[in-house]
């Protein structure tokens, strides 16, 4: 029985029976849920092409129920395409898709929840982005998917992947060092490489606050999906030079959880601080009631 | 921990703790009451009271008691179908003091009369936690196949329960016991491997000392 608790256990698992990250993800899901590596990884590649359907199914017209949401995905798509695009086609590719998830989101469209759905934008944005760009085989790409999944599964364990009970951290943060986990497998890296992507990513989240414009999904969560995109990328590519993070992979996990605890409740989800308590939100709140 | 909970589920937006999770909090409620639920009292507290009404979880919550799942694309038109239906829904503030910040209080009556009482906690990523049944604390996921008998706190019940389950070749993957006083009302919460075969629960039923047997079949 493979069991992992923490991403050390991920590493020391790969090195001592001579496995893949994503193989130590995916056979623990198969023992767990008594079915086949192959059941599993059908699964895995459904997430994957329902993230896909998702990014397909974007429709710029649409506007949130509050009206405070919809079409920024499309200006994203027509800047990138003046060939004004400051950032490279990948990233800038990435920035468009995770805004238009954000959006469908926000829209009340089915999306795939990674972990959360307020971060839904995140990983599909840098995956869906990254197989265009490099011309990835889907099959790599689902294998890199199982690396977000166990990266996720190990904070949700340590620490939270809830806003509510840890901030933004636990979410927009969680889903930007799943992505970029996944991201350095992509480009090569070896476990120990993923764990440092991992907490490049999560450590330069830490401490975001969770204060949304009238309690909903979308100011500041949807632009977040973006940061949480380009953070991904460059977190990726540090651990890809060899750079590595003076904090321990599961110390960075181990310290949101405790950042999140002492975070005042009015930054957790309840819309009593932060942006939600700005002039402009109380005139947002004003037009909504 | 499911892998599916970190990657998924595919759901309808915009808050997998507040739109998904309610949802799901309503479905597992549904399958409890194991039958139509015709009246649902639903009592917001913390974060679903202050911020729910953008996230939909009214809606996600009624939607789940009618039994659609999380990516039922119904769920922004639940209020109205539930109305057509002739469900009746009465939304408030929960009294429940220092629960989870994100905790659904669902008074509900089924088509029969049954009633049931279920306080659900959403804990993120559409993850939950049922961790009331009639007042008494619980505490399971909705993951596994479910038994919750509520006894009287009397020797042998546990052992009759669990006599049964491996009389039927059923694996039990956790349990719990809880009392509300010694020889008061008890409950004995059980998930499972495999479904438990409704004759089981049947002979559970008529069990001298069983108040009352709720199954959280996983099978639609």
């Amino acid at each position: 029985m493979i069991v992992y608790n923490t991403v050390e256990d991920i590493v020391r698992i790969c090195r001592e029976n001579n496995m893949l990250f994503w193989q130590v993800i995916m056979r623990a899901d198969a023992q767990e849920r008594m079915v086949s590596e192959d059941i599993s990884f059908a699964a895995m590649r459904e997430m994957y092409r329902a993230m896909k359907r998702a990014d397909s199914e974007y429709d710029k017209n649409l506007k949130s129920p509050s009206g405070l949401s919809g079409g920024d995905g499309e200006k994203m798509r027509i800047f990138n395409s003046t060939g004004n695009n400051l950032c490279g086609a990948f990233m800038g590719l990435a920035m468009e898709k995770a805004i238009k998830m954000g959006e469908s989101n926000a829209c009340m469209k089915r999306i795939v929840a990674a972990p959360t759905a307020g971060a839904c934008g995140v990983i599909p944005a840098v995956f869906l982005s990254y197989e265009t760009c490099f011309n990835a085989p889907e099959d790599k790409m689902v294998e890199a998917m199982f690396i977000t999944a166990g990266i996720g599964a190990v904070i949700a364990k340590n620490a939270s992947i809830a806003g509510a009970s840890g901030g933004c951290q636990a979410e927009i943060g969680s889903a930007s060092s799943m992505a970029a986990a996944g991201l350095a497998y992509l480009q090569g890296g070896d476990a120990e490489c993923i764990a440092h992507a991992m907490a490049f990513a999560l450590k330069n989240m830490l401490g975001l606050t969770c204060d949304p414009v009238c309690g909903l999904v979308e100011v500041p969560c949807i632009k977040r999906n973006s940061a949480g995109a380009v953070n991904a990328i460059s977190s990726a590519q540090m651990a890809m030079a060899g750079i590595r993070s003076a904090i321990t992979p599961d110390e960075v996990i181990d310290s949101m959880r405790r950042i999140g605890n002492a975070m005042p409740s009015c930054l957790k989800e309840t819309g009593e601080g932060g942006l939600a308590i700005t002039p402009s939100a109380q005139r947002i709140k004003e037009t909504l009631q | 921990m499911n892998i599916f909970d970190i990657i998924g589920p595919v759901m309808v937006g915009p808050s997998s703790s507040h739109t998904a999770g309610a949802a799901k909090i309503g479905y597992i409620s549904r399958k409890l009451m194991g039958e139509e639920i015709v009246k649902a009292e639903i009592l917001l507290y913390g974060s679903f009271l202050a911020t729910g009404k953008g996230h939909g979880t009214r809606m996600a919550l009624v939607a789940g008691l009618m039994g659609m799942k999380p990516d039922d694309c119904r769920i922004p038109e639940s209020l109205n179908i539930a109305k057509r239906r002739g469900m009746e829904v009465i939304f408030g503030e929960s009294d429940l003091k220092e629960a989870h910040p994100n905790t659904a209080q669902l008074k509900l009556t089924g088509v029969t009369g049954r009633k049931l009482e279920v306080v659900g906690e959403s804990l993120g990523g559409s993850r939950i936690n049922i961790a009331k049944i009639d007042g008494i604390e619980t505490n399971f996921s909705g993951d596994y196949p479910t038994l919750v008998v509520h006894n009287i706190d009397q020797p042998g019940h546990v052992s009759e329960v669990t006599a049964m389950l491996a009389h039927k070749s059923v694996n039990i993957a956790a349990m719990q016991l809880y009392r509300s006083n010694r020889g008061g009302d008890a409950v004995m919460v059980i998930e499972c491997d495999q479904e438990v075969p409704p004759e089981g629960i049947k002979w559970l039923e008529k069990a001298e000392g069983v108040v009352k047997v709720t199954y959280l079949s996983l099978e639609d």
